[in-house]
């Protein structure tokens, strides 16, 4: 469920409260108002530099915010280092010790964390197919992804907080990945999960956090979103269509005839366009390219304030 | 059992196993070259007309001459060489301790943890006067060890070498425990070293010159070389001067840098 619509603030895993932080004269989040419920995923989107990995880091206590307020799981990890025991987290840009061996640094932080448990770490390791056996350094850059998701999801946290996941996993590690997200979620864990790619977002994330210049722009569900998404429509007649058929159609921003085809871009509902293409001449193929959130992800970043 | 302290002396054992070897080396050298300066009283005379100022910061002076076992090795050793190398050790580890992982961008994995930064400064503190306390056991050790061999035990009892050792890791540590502060306060690693490094340059240069500028006197009895070299440790044992303030103002550093980490933002 969506924050806004669902109980008291209270039982929100992750909670942001109008959290601003400066940086001398650059703000870099402002004002952000975010809530993550236990079980839910959410996509925190933005181009880079948005402010994500700041928002993350207030999160974790690394930084102070400059006014407003954050809380996981009811406390804030700055003043109180033991709810970050509960917390999974990984850095956009995941390094250590590079001498140290992916089995030294999750024994390590089983350590930290209040014992360790080889059974998850065997178990995630095998499932991600890493040698936790070889220093940090002689990595490749998706092996040293993967030291950093079992360093994330080792203690089975009741809050992940992971920036840029994906970046770095071959398509096969990263389903892999998607898969041990739902699982998480599915036993209660609170997920938020940046990126600046929407499709990989769209596959797990029920809801959208969408922030743009250190603003959070919208949140909504994936669902709302791919309803509002501009839509690609591809229709074939037995004749070539006049070139203005859908000139002035209501939803259509884009259209491109070639011979007996046409190519049309739609934002919102597409039954004016549907209807201008029954009366071409003689629709014989209907084609839809599918939800293009990109298009819309691309629209709500360049522009200043949506819904 | 201190996870974090035992892992920050685990990356830094290899750093210490060389360090140790170049250390005894060192002692073992020195060990081999004194029975020539013993028997060359030439030297004594040298060094006899040097100005006090000068004969201070070597350690000699008084009845103390270069051939003797005390001059010998206070001007060749304490005075100079194992204080610079201890120094260097410690400052260098304790930039690491905090600013240089900052750098590294791998100090916020760590405190992703259940670990309070307070903690970490601590264990991390904890572990560079480990480090420390073991180079300079193992340099002592390797000097009472040889010493007997050359006749440099003369006079000086083992407790005495180990005193003059301990002194001169108190020296490393007050700057050591100034690159820690700077560095903790800042997070930033060349300001850490810069800082220590410049300081104990002029504490030095102080040192030796408030012989000469009597100005500097004042100057001079805040440095940490002057409670080092005017107590002469080898030959009096450690005077108070010697380990009380040293560990005076590595605490208050410590925590003074420790209280300003804990409430800044990272980098």
């Amino acid at each position: 469920m969506t924050a806004t619509t669902a109980g008291p603030p209270a039982t929100a895993a992750i909670a942001t409260d109008r959290l601003t932080k400066r940086f001398g004269t650059v703000t870099a989040v402002s004002e952000l108002s975010l809530e993550v419920q236990p079980g839910e995923i959410v996509g925190f989107l933005g181009p880079n530099g948005a402010g994500k990995t700041t928002t993350i880091r207030l999160l974790l206590g690394f930084l102070r915010p400059t006014s407003g307020r954050c809380t996981v799981l009811g406390a804030a990890p700055a003043r109180d280092p033991a709810v970050r025991g509960r917390i999974g987290y990984l850095p956009g840009d995941f390094r250590m010790d590079p001498r140290m061996t992916g089995a030294e640094l999750f024994a390590w932080f089983g350590q930290l964390r209040g014992g360790p448990n080889r059974a998850r770490v065997d178990e995630l390791v095998g499932r991600l197919g890493l040698d936790p056996s070889r220093p940090f350094h002689t990595l490749s850059k998706g092996n040293r992804q993967k030291v950093g998701l079992v360093q994330a999801f080792q203690h089975d946290p009741e809050v992940l907080l992971l920036d840029e996941p994906t970046s770095g996993l071959d398509p096969l590690v990263q389903r892999e990945f998607l898969r041990l997200v739902r699982e998480a979620a599915q036993g209660g864990a609170a997920v938020l999960f940046s990126s600046h790619v929407p499709p990989e977002v769209e596959r797990v994330a029920a809801r959208v956090a969408i922030i743009r210049a250190g603003r959070l722009v919208t949140t909504s569900s994936v669902e709302e979103l791919l309803d509002r998404a501009r839509h690609r429509l591809e229709f074939r007649f037995t004749d070539p269509p006049p070139a203005e058929l859908f000139a002035h159609v209501p939803g259509v921003v884009e259209a491109t005839v070639e011979g007996r085809s046409a190519m049309v871009a739609v934002d919102g509902p597409v039954v004016p366009a549907l209807r201008a293409a029954i009366d071409g001449p003689g629709l014989l193929r209907v084609g839809s390219a599918g939800d293009d959130l990109e298009d819309l992800f691309v629209t709500l970043y360049d522009r200043q304030e949506v819904g | 059992m201190l996870p974090v302290l035992t892992q920050a002396v685990r990356r830094r054992r290899t750093s210490l196993l060389w360090w140790s070897l170049g250390l005894a080396g060192v002692v073992g050298l020195l060990a081999v070259a004194y029975p020539t300066v013993r028997d060359n009283h030439e030297l004594d005379r040298t060094f006899a007309g040097l100005p006090p100022g000068v004969q201070g910061l070597l350690g000699l002076g008084g009845q103390t001459t270069l051939t003797s076992p005390a001059g010998y090795l206070n001007s060749q050793f304490f005075a100079n060489l194992l204080p610079v190398m201890l120094l260097v050790f410690a400052v260098g580890v304790t930039a690491w301790a905090i600013s240089g992982d900052e750098a590294a961008d791998t100090l916020e994995l760590l405190l992703a943890n259940p670990v309070s930064r307070a903690r970490v400064a601590a264990e991390r503190a904890g572990a560079v006067l480990l480090l420390l306390a073991t180079l300079t056991a193992v340099s002592a050790a390797a000097l009472i060890a040889t010493a007997p061999a050359v006749g440099l035990d003369q006079g000086l009892p083992a407790g005495r070498l180990l005193a003059a050792s301990v002194a001169c890791a108190l020296l490393a540590l007050v700057y050591a425990a100034v690159a820690f502060a700077v560095g903790a306060a800042t997070g930033s690693r060349p300001v850490a070293v810069a800082t220590a490094s410049a300081l104990a340059v002029a504490g030095f240069v102080v040192q030796g010159l408030a012989q000469q500028v009597p100005a500097l006197r004042p100057v001079q009895a805040a440095s940490p070389w002057h409670w080092l070299l005017a107590s002469d440790p080898l030959q009096a044992g450690l005077a108070w001067r010697s380990w009380v303030l040293p560990l005076a103002v590595t605490a208050v550093l410590v925590v003074l840098g420790t209280i300003r980490f804990q409430h800044r933002d990272l980098r």
